[in-house]
This record gives C-alpha cells, sequence and structure tokens, in this order.
C-alpha cells in the first residue's frame, strides 16, 4: 500500500520566475521509513509545506493515504494534518510555555482522532511515550523551554507519535545535536516509527546519518529544477 | 476553538509582565472614563435630590444658577441679601403655601450654618419627597440651640448636648464667635444631600450673634454676652434666601412674576428645576469634553495594546508556525491573536470597573466635602454597563489589526517561519 504518493508536481513561489519543484512522480510505501536527502536551498522545506497542505502546488498531484489533499479546501488540509502527519523539526519544537507533558498533549487537542487513537488516556499514552524516549518524570511538568535541546527534540518526537500518526516528517531534527546523540536519537526515532507503524520522511542534508533507514531518495535526483534555481 | 482560547490564554499567560502593563493603561484609563461618567451622573443626581417640592427659590438678585447653588447647596456666597420685610410681604402673598427663611454666612469648622425656622424640620423635602427625621434629640427651641446633620455630627464626634462654637464666615479658620456657644439639641438622620452638612440654628441666633458685630468684624471694645442677648430686639433684619411652596402649582409663573417685579428692592425668584437645567447646560460642554478626552485616553490605550501585539508577533512566528505544524489554521492563528486582544481589554476593564470601586469608596468623603457630590460606590449604572462595552468593542476593532496580520504571517510562513 502506498502512504505518500507524488505525481507530475510542480510549485512555484509567487512572484519567482522560475519553477522550485517538479517532480514526476515519488511513491513511499505504508510503513517505509526513507531518507530523504537534500542539500540546504534545493527546496526541501517547500516540499515539506506541500505535504503539509499549508501550500498548494500550481499542478500535480500529492495523494497521503490515498486522498490527493491538493483537492482538499484549506480547512481540510489543516484537519488532515492535524489527523494524520506528526512533525518533528530542526529546533524550538515546543511551546516554552507549556509543561513537556502538555507539550506532547498539544495534537490531541487539535485532533479528535489523534486523542482516540492513544486509548483510554490521551495522559497515560504522553506519559508512555515520554518514559520511551527516555525522559524522567521529573522533566515533564516543568515549562518546555527549560529542558536541554536534547530533551526538548525527545519531548518534541513523542509530540509527533502520539495519537499514531501513518506520517511522520522529520526536518533536520538531529541537527542541533552533538554527533554523539544524533545517531541515537535517529535509533529511537526509527524504533518508535516502527512501533507506531508510521511512515517515517527522514529530510536532512548530512548523508552520514542515512546509514539506518530502509530507503534513500536523494530530493536532486527527483526534482527536475536544478539546484542552484531552486530556494 | 475552546483549545484555541486556551492555549490563547496560557500564551498570554506567558507574557504576563508585557501585557499586564498593557493591561493596567487600558485600566486606568477605563477607570478615568467612568469617573468621569460616575461624577457626572452621580453629580446630577444629587443635586437633583437635594431639594423636593419646592417651587421657587427666592434671594437677591443674581444668576438663577448662583442663587440656587448658594440658597440650596451653600456654595458659594449671596451677592446681596433680601429684607426681612420683604421675606414677609411673600411669605403672606395669598397663594404662597409656605415660605422657609435662609440666612447663610457663618460656619462651623467648613460646615455651613444655616439659620432657618423650626417649620424648616418639618417643610423641607428632599430626594422623593422625603421629609427630615430626627436621629436624636429634637428641634432647637430657643438662641444658641442648633441641630447637626448627620455628617457633621459623625465627622465631628458630636452628641446631644454638646456645646459648639461658630466662625463668622465660611472659612474654616474665620473669626470665633467663641463668645457664644451653642448647645445641639438635634442630629438628623442621613439624607444625602447638604443638609447632612449644615448647622441649622434659629433665624434669632444668627441675630444674637452678630449684635455686637458691623460690617463683618467685631466692634471694637463691645462685648455683649451671651445672657443679655435676650434683653435685644432678635428680629431679623435680613436674610439670604427663601424657598417657597405655593397652594397651587398652575400660580407659579405669576408668583415668580410678583417677586422679580416686587417694587421694594430687586429679588430673584427661580424654579429649582429650571436652575438646574440652566446649571447643567453650563456644565454640559465642560462634560462633554472630559467625557471625549477620556475616550481619547481609552482609545490611546487600546492603541498601545495593538502595537503590544503586533511588535510581539515577530517574536512569536516559531509559536504560530508550531501551532501550524499541529493542525492549526490560519483562522484559528486569527482567532487566538484577536482574543487575546479582547482578554486583555476585558481584563483591563473589569480592573478599571474595580479600581472605580475602590477609589470613589476612598475618595467619597472627599468629594462630599469639597463638592458635595454624593458618589455612591454602587454595581456600574447601564450608562457605565453601555461605555464597558464600548471599550471591549473598541478593543476588539483595535485586536483585529494583530489578529489579521497573524493571519497573514501563518500563511506566508506555513511550517518554517522565515526570520
Amino acid at each position: 500500500m502506498t502512504a505518500l504518493r507524488i505525481a507530475d508536481l510542480v510549485f512555484r513561489w509567487p512572484r519567482q520566475a522560475r519553477n522550485c519543484l517538479e517532480i514526476p512522480l515519488l511513491e513511499l510505501g505504508a510503513g517505509e521509513r526513507v531518507f530523504l536527502h537534500g542539500p540546504s536551498g534545493s527546496g526541501k522545506s517547500t516540499l515539506l509545506g506541500l505535504l503539509g497542505g499549508v501550500a498548494l502546488p500550481q499542478a500535480g498531484a500529492i495523494e497521503l493515504l490515498g486522498t490527493n489533499i491538493t483537492q482538499l479546501g484549506g480547512s481540510d488540509r489543516d484537519r488532515f494534518r492535524a489527523d494524520h502527519i506528526g512533525f518533528l523539526f530542526q529546533q524550538f519544537n515546543l511551546l516554552p510555555w507549556l509543561s513537556a507533558l502538555d507539550n506532547v498533549l498539544l495534537p490531541c487537542t487539535f485532533s479528535s482522532r489523534r486523542r482516540h487513537r492513544t486509548g483510554p488516556s490521551p495522559r497515560t499514552e504522553a506519559e508512555r511515550l515520554l518514559g520511551h524516549l527516555d525522559l524522567r518524570p521529573d522533566t515533564w511538568h516543568g515549562p518546555a523551554g527549560e529542558l536541554s535541546v536534547g530533551q526538548q527534540q525527545r519531548v518534541a518526537a513523542a509530540r509527533a507519535l502520539i495519537g499514531r500518526p501513518e506520517i511522520l516528517i522529520a526536518d533536520e531534527p538531529t541537527s542541533a545535536l552533538d554527533a554523539e546523540r544524533q545517531q541515537i536519537f535517529i535509533d529511537l526515532l526509527l524504533q518508535e516509527s516502527a512501533a507506531v507503524g508510521a511512515t517515517l520522511v527522514f529530510v536532512s542534508h548530512d548523508r552520514r546519518l542515512a546509514g539506518h533507514f530502509d530507503r534513500i531518495v536523494a530530493l536532486d535526483d527527483i526534482n527536475r529544477v536544478a539546484p542552484e534555481h531552486a530556494t | 476553538m475552546k483549545a484555541v482560547l486556551r492555549l490563547a490564554a496560557l500564551s498570554a499567560w506567558s507574557r504576563r509582565l508585557t501585557l499586564g502593563l498593557t493591561l493596567i493603561a487600558i485600566a486606568l484609563a477605563v477607570t478615568l472614563l467612568l469617573a468621569v461618567e460616575r461624577i457626572r451622573t452621580d453629580a446630577r443626581q444629587s443635586f437633583t435630590q437635594s431639594v423636593s417640592g419646592v417651587d421657587l427659590v427666592v434671594g437677591a438678585r443674581t444668576g438663577g444658577v448662583q442663587l440656587m447653588l448658594h440658597a440650596v447647596f451653600h456654595a458659594g456666597t449671596a451677592s446681596n441679601n433680601i429684607g426681612w420685610e420683604s421675606y414677609r410681604a411673600i411669605a403672606s402673598h395669598p397663594a404662597v403655601d409656605w415660605a422657609l427663611p435662609l440666612s447663610l454666612g457663618d460656619s462651623h469648622r467648613g460646615f455651613a450654618v444655616l439659620g432657618t425656622s423650626t417649620d424648616y424640620f418639618n417643610r423641607f423635602r428632599h430626594g422623593d419627597r422625603e421629609e427630615l427625621r430626627f436621629r436624636e434629640g429634637k428641634a432647637f427651641a430657643g438662641v444658641f440651640e442648633a441641630v447637626l446633620g448627620s455628617e457633621v455630627a459623625q465627622g465631628l464626634g458630636y452628641r446631644l448636648g454638646d456645646a459648639i462654637t461658630l466662625s463668622h464666615g465660611l472659612a474654616e479658620r474665620g473669626p470665633e464667635h467663641g463668645d457664644k456657644p451653642f448647645r445641639i439639641t438635634g442630629i438628623l438622620a442621613p439624607t444625602g444631600t447638604p443638609v447632612d452638612r449644615t448647622v441649622h440654628v434659629s433665624l434669632e441666633s444668627i441675630t444674637a450673634l452678630h449684635l455686637d458685630w458691623v460690617g463683618g468684624a467685631p466692634l471694637p471694645g463691645v462685648t455683649i454676652p451671651p445672657e443679655f442677648v435676650a434683653k435685644f430686639d432678635l428680629r431679623p433684619k435680613e436674610i439670604t434666601a427663601a424657598l417657597v411652596g405655593l397652594k397651587q402649582r398652575s400660580d407659579v409663573f405669576r408668583m415668580q412674576r410678583f417677586i422679580n417685579q416686587y417694587r421694594g428692592e430687586p429679588l430673584l425668584a427661580v424654579m429649582p428645576g429650571v436652575a438646574l437645567d440652566e446649571l447643567w447646560q453650563s456644565v454640559a460642554l465642560v462634560e462633554r469634553s472630559l467625557l471625549a478626552i477620556s475616550a481619547l485616553v481609552v482609545l490611546v490605550g487600546l492603541a498601545g495594546m495593538a502595537a503590544t501585539l503586533l511588535a510581539g508577533l515577530n517574536e512569536r512566528r516559531r509559536e504560530l508556525a508550531i501551532l501550524r505544524a499541529l493542525g492549526a489554521g490560519p483562522g484559528q492563528i486569527f482567532l487566538m491573536l484577536t482574543a487575546e486582544g479582547v482578554l486583555v481589554t476585558a481584563a483591563g476593564a473589569l480592573l478599571g470597573l474595580i479600581l472605580l470601586t475602590l477609589g470613589s469608596g476612598l475618595a467619597a468623603p472627599w468629594l462630599v466635602e469639597r463638592l458635595g457630590i454624593v458618589v455612591a460606590t454602587r454595581l456600574p449604572g447601564s450608562e457605565e454597563l453601555a461605555l464597558l462595552a464600548a471599550v471591549i468593542g473598541t478593543g476588539l476593532l483595535a485586536s483585529l489589526v494583530p489578529g489579521w496580520r497573524a493571519w497573514r504571517m501563518s500563511l506566508a510562513d506555513g511550517l518554517t517561519p522565515k526570520n
């Protein structure tokens, strides 16, 4: 089964002379864990915005879990993102004025589907995830802004995983970590996304991290726009 | 929606220092606005309540407002007195039901002293035709007896039987009539009118006080001890003003004409309602200017709030992008920012109302004493609620600006904020 399918996609930023992305085809299977490689400026962030449904392509289809999200209205795309996609960014992923636990629970307030999929108690599930990601209970209740960067990234991972979204998109989530912790974090992410059965799209410019993934895709290979013209 | 509002509140709480200052600015502006409005309505209320059932106020020829202010509110000074004969002529006119002579000019520790007849305690009405009631004691019967208004008694701690001395003139420390002490025979129940701040004595007492005075100063070398005053003719020669009640209200214009054209001396008769209307008309411009200025101050406060929210938006770009990634739509981002502004405005308005309530409680004695305005500590009236609603409505309009900006920003940024 296909979790993600991009066909004949064309995207250009407003007031730009050239296309940013032209992707004839990209297909990812359900549960596949993919390392998407692209140097900075290759259009990675743009592609993630398209997958998240916060931007619309000029042409082409983006099918997620069988739904062509380019056909959905704005608020339906927002709901689709909340229901099915967990996001994880470079850093500053958390709302610093909420506790770690409340940050993890945020997707459950935006998506009733994710809340129902946590089982009887979202809170218990959030605590289980935090524990799984090696966060001690004494870090759960203080303001998230006071945690170390590594701890914050693990809280963000727990938030992306809660309610078992089918698609997990991680955008350079390890770039703020030191080399030693990078691999530990990636292994944890691979393991947890496998546990929830999610399709993982791990985006990075750093090829050295690609070791443990099922598949490696280079954005330059699938994008027909020459990299120096993309943003 | 509820979740978004909860997040808006939590986010606002995390920036409570900045927002708190904005909130205090709004609260102070609202306090000012409400205070102007409250003093305006309470001033009217207390002036209107001060006299009831009086058809005409009579005095020497002067302005109607001035006569009213002096005779009823004991404010300012009379330009001239009226002769006792003129008063008798008016009081005995067939159309007149009753008349009360008023003699002002002395004071006791800042409180006005009113010389009048004992009829005053039966005839005088205030508020909704309410009579004066004695809390203790009874009316003065003879010379050198006084009846205190409730505030005089309470404020100065007097009881029945105490002796007080009066001062000449209205200054707090005028020359003393120290040689002729008064005994307190009665204390009136509170009325919420100038009566509360008045010392009432008989007209004869006023004459007796001034037997050895000429032209506002004691006659040098002449003192008439109190025990001898009875030997003099104590009938008043002059009074300051008179309150007149008619048998038939329809006679009021005829009577007014009679007094205004009185041949013995130049007199003026005014209808209290007309004089008050004249007063409101003359202060309306000031009132409206004050209201307009305080409304402007509120606008400045709300503009400051909108500016604070706008300025904070850049630092919150990441926060907004996180919420977008979690599934918040641009509409929810708009709602969140707008709600924050409305929340700050509403909290500011509420705090303003609380400050007003506390402040009016603290300032009430001073307002009563200095301006004769009874400011009641009470729930906001309908006009004040309308003002509060207008403030919050304007706050909503002002909050649409940062809301709209955040909406644009979240559309442009998507999931990755551009810094």
